[in-house]
C-alpha cells in the first residue's frame, strides 16, 4: 500500500445557504520518499487537499488512507498525534508565533509531544543550523526576513522528525532568491533523509524539483506528469 | 510541561504589555478594595479585642442582670438590677475576690448651718465594695478622692464619700456628718471621709468606651457608701447593678462563672455571668457582621473587575485565534491550548492580585490611621497572612475563570477555521 492513498475524495464547505464543492472526487496515491508537486489554478482545491492530508480537516466523502490509517475513522486524539508527529506543515504565510523566538517556535511542536527541555533546545538549534539560521535563534519573527521566517517554519516542520512534509506554496510570498534555498531544502529532505514531500506551487521552476507533477482543476486531478 | 506552558503564557503576557496591564488594572481595583476593606475590618476587630482583654484580664467575670448583656447595654443609663448575696458568692470555691455595686435613691440631710436650717433632698446613693476600687481598677478607672480625703477601705462602716457637686450643695467637707435615710425607719449618721474627684478625661481615655459601663461613674451628685452600709439602710441587696469576680489562680474562669451563675440562680439571683470569652464572642459576631458587609461591597467591585477581565481576555483570545490554529496544527491538544490560556489569564489575575494586595494593605493602613485620629483611638493595622494567601489564590482563579470561556471556544474551533482567522 502507498504511504498516501486517496480515493474519490470530496470536500464540501457550507457558505451560508450555498455549498462549495472544494474537492469533487479526487484520486491520488503517493509513495514513500516521493516529491510531489501539486499545481493548478487558484481555488482548484490544492490547500483543501493539503489540509486533509495533514489531518487539519476531514473529507466529506471518499476514502483516505495515510500510512495504513483510515483518516475518517481516527479519533481526535489520533488526529492530534498525526498532526504532531507524522506530518510537518509549511504554510505560505509562515504562521510563526510572533511572541516567541525562532528557537521557541521550533521547540513548540516538541513541547506538545512532551520532549524534555534540554533535548528540545538541542534539536531546535540543530535544525536552525541546518536551515542556515544558527545566528538567528534568539530573533523574533518580526526581526527576520521573509526567507528567514520560512526557514524557521521549515525547521519547525521537521521538529518531530515527520515522515511527510506538506508545503503549501512555501515560496508564494518570497522572491526567487529567498525561495530557492527553501526548494533546495525540500528536495534534500527527500533525497538525503527519505522524506515524502508534497509541494503546492504555481511556479514551474519550483515544480521542477518534483518526481511527479499533479495538476488539479475544480477539485479533481486532471493530469499527472512524472518520472515514476 | 506545565513549566513550558507557564513560559509560553508568560512570554505572551510580556509581549502584549499594554493589553496585559489594562487587564491587570481591572483585577487590581477590585482586589485593592477587598483587601483594604477586610483589613480595616480585621484591624477594628483586633483593636476592640485588645481593649477588652486589657480591661478584663483572663481571670475575671462579671455578673449582670439576666438578659442585659449585649451591645445595647448603655441605653437608658440605668441597667436592670438583681438580688445578690455577696457573702455567699465569696464563699464559692475558686473565687478569690468579688466586689459589687448597688444603687438606691435616698433621703439625705446635711449638717445644720449657721441659721439652724440644713439642706436636704433625695439623691442617688451608691454602695461600693472597697475591692471595686482596690482590685478592679481596670474596670472602674482611676477613682480617686480629692486631696485631704480618702476612698473606702475594708472595715469602713458609717462613712460616706460625696460627689463634688453634692458636697458643695450640702456645704460639707471631710470630717462632717450627714444623715442618710433608707427604707422606713432606717437612718444613719455618716461621716464624710472624702470627696470623689471628678472623672478626669471622663469617657475618652483609652478603653473608656468599654469600661465606662462598668464604672460607678464619678457623678458629681452621687453619694457613695460602703457596700455593707447599704444593708443597714435598705436591707439585703436586691438592687445590684454589677458584680465583678476574680478567680483563684489556675481556675477555669468559664467553668467557675457557670458554676457561680447556677448557684446564685438557685438562691434567687437573676444573674448571668459574662466572661471574657462571652464578650469576645459577642464582639466577634458584631465585627464579623461589619466585616461581611465590607466584604460584600468589596465583592461587588471585584465582580465588576472580573467582568472587565473577562472582556479583555475575550478580545485577547479572539484576536489570537490564528495562533491557536497554529499550535493545533503543530500537534497541540485542546487541553494544551486551554491550559496555556488559563495560565496566561490566571497569571494576569495574579499580578493584579499582588499589586492589589499591596495597595489594599497600604490603603487600610492609611485609612486606619485616619479613622483612628478621628475617633482618637489607636487602630491596629492587620496584614492577615490568610487573607493575603486567599486573595492571591482568588485573583489567580478570577483571571483563569475569566479566560476559561474564550479559551475553550477557541480551542474547540476546527484547526482549519482557526488558521483562516484574521
Ligand atoms: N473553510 C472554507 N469555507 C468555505 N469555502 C472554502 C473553505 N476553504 C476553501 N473553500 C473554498 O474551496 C475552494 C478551494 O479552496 P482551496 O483549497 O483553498 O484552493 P487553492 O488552495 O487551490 O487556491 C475555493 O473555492 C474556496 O473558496
Ligand atoms: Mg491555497
Amino acid at each position: 500500500m502507498s504511504l498516501l492513498d486517496l480515493k474519490e475524495i470530496t470536500k464540501d464547505y457550507k457558505l451560508g445557504k450555498t455549498i462549495v464543492h472544494a474537492l469533487r472526487g479526487l484520486d491520488l496515491g503517493v509513495e514513500e520518499g516521493e516529491v510531489i508537486a501539486i499545481m493548478g489554478p487558484s481555488g482548484s482545491g490544492k490547500s483543501t487537499l493539503m489540509h486533509i492530508v495533514g489531518a487539519l480537516d476531514t473529507p466529506t466523502g471518499g476514502t483516505a488512507f495515510l500510512d495504513g490509517q483510515d483518516l475518517q475513522q481516527l479519533k481526535e486524539r489520533q488526529l492530534v498525534a498525526l498532526r504532531g508527529k507524522k506530518v510537518g506543515f509549511v504554510f505560505q504565510t509562515f504562521n510563526l508565533i510572533q511572541t516567541l523566538s525562532a528557537q521557541r517556535n521550533v521547540e513548540l511542536p516538541m513541547i506538545f509531544q512532551g520532549i524534555r527541555k534540554g533535548e528540545r533546545a538541542r534539536r531546535a538549534r540543530e535544525l536552525l543550523t541546518k536551515v542556515g539560521l544558527a545566528d538567528r535563534v534568539k530573533h523574533k519573527p518580526n526581526e527576520l526576513s521573509g526567507g528567514e521566517r520560512q526557514r524557521v517554519a521549515m525547521a519547525r516542520a521537521l521538529a518531530n522528525d515527520p515522515e511527510i512534509i506538506l508545503a503549501d506554496e512555501p515560496t508564494g510570498n518570497l522572491d526567487t532568491e529567498s525561495g530557492g534555498p527553501i526548494l533546495e531544502m525540500l528536495k534534500r529532505l527527500s533525497v538525503e533523509d527519505g522524506k515524502t514531500v508534497i509541494l503546492v506551487t504555481h511556479d514551474p521552476d519550483a515544480a521542477a524539483i518534483a518526481d511527479r507533477i499533479v495538476r488539479l482543476r475544480d477539485g479533481r486531478v486532471v493530469e499527472e506528469v512524472g518520472r515514476a | 510541561m506545565l513549566k513550558d506552558f507557564l513560559l509560553l503564557a508568560g512570554q505572551s503576557i510580556v509581549h502584549r504589555k499594554l493589553r496585559s496591564w489594562l487587564t491587570v488594572i481591572g483585577v487590581f481595583i477590585g482586589i485593592t478594595a477587598v483587601v483594604a476593606l477586610i483589613s480595616i475590618g480585621l484591624g477594628l476587630e483586633r483593636t476592640i479585642e485588645e481593649q477588652v482583654a486589657k480591661v478584663f484580664g483572663v481571670d475575671t467575670f462579671i455578673l449582670m442582670a439576666e438578659g442585659t448583656f449585649g451591645p445595647q447595654r448603655h441605653a437608658g443609663g440605668s441597667a436592670e438590677e438583681y438580688a445578690l448575696d455577696l457573702e455567699y458568692l465569696r464563699s464559692i470555691d475558686g473565687i478569690k475576690v468579688a466586689a459589687a455595686l448597688r444603687e438606691r435613691t435616698g433621703y439625705v440631710q446635711g449638717p445644720p448651718s449657721a441659721d439652724g436650717t440644713s439642706l436636704q433632698g433625695f439623691f442617688p446613693v451608691m454602695g461600693l465594695s472597697p475591692e471595686l476600687v482596690t482590685e478592679f481598677e481596670s474596670f472602674t478607672g482611676t477613682l480617686k478622692a480629692l486631696p485631704g480625703g480618702r476612698l473606702f477601705e475594708p472595715g469602713d462602716e458609717a462613712v460616706v464619700v460625696l460627689g463634688t457637686e453634692i458636697a458643695e450643695r450640702l456645704g460639707v467637707t471631710v470630717g462632717d456628718t450627714i444623715l442618710v435615710a433608707g427604707d422606713e425607719s432606717a437612718e444613719l449618721d455618716l461621716t464624710v471621709i472624702g470627696i470623689m474627684a471628678p472623672g478626669e478625661g471622663g469617657d475618652d481615655d483609652s478603653g473608656g468606651g468599654f469600661s465606662a459601663g462598668m464604672r460607678p461613674s464619678a457623678d458629681k451628685d452621687t453619694i457613695y457608701v460602703p457596700y455593707e452600709t447599704m444593708d443597714l439602710l435598705w436591707g439585703p441587696a436586691e438592687d445590684v447593678l454589677v458584680t465583678l469576680v476574680r478567680s483563684d489562680p489556675g481556675v477555669n474562669v468559664d467553668e467557675l462563672a457557670d458554676r457561680a451563675e447556677k448557684a446564685l440562680k438557685a438562691r434567687g439571683s437573676d444573674v448571668s455571668a459574662v466572661t471574657y470569652s462571652d464578650i469576645s464572642e459577642a464582639i466577634g459576631t458584631m465585627t464579623s457582621t461589619v466585616s461581611a458587609f465590607l466584604a460584600g461591597i468589596a465583592g461587588i467591585s471585584l465582580l465588576v473587575g472580573g467582568v472587565g477581565v473577562m472582556n479583555t481576555m475575550f478580545t485577547s483570545v479572539l484576536e489570537r485565534t490564528k495562533e491557536i490554529g497554529v499550535m493545533k496544527a503543530v500537534g497541540a491538544k485542546n487541553s494544551h491550548v486551554l491550559m496555556i490560556f488559563l495560565i496566561e489569564s490566571g497569571l494576569i489575575g495574579l499580578v493584579g492580585g499582588i499589586v492589589g494586595t499591596l495597595f489594599g494593605l497600604g490603603l487600610s493602613a492609611v485609612a486606619s490611621s485616619f479613622i483612628g485620629r478621628f475617633f482618637d483611638i489607636k487602630l491596629a493595622v492587620v496584614a492577615s497572612p490568610t487573607l493575603i494567601i486567599i486573595t492571591l489564590l482568588g485573583s489567580f482563579a478570577i483571571g483563569a475563570i475569566a479566560g476559561l470561556w474564550p479559551a475553550w471556544r477557541a480551542a474547540k474551533l476546527p484547526v482549519v477555521d482557526a488558521l483562516r482567522y484574521e
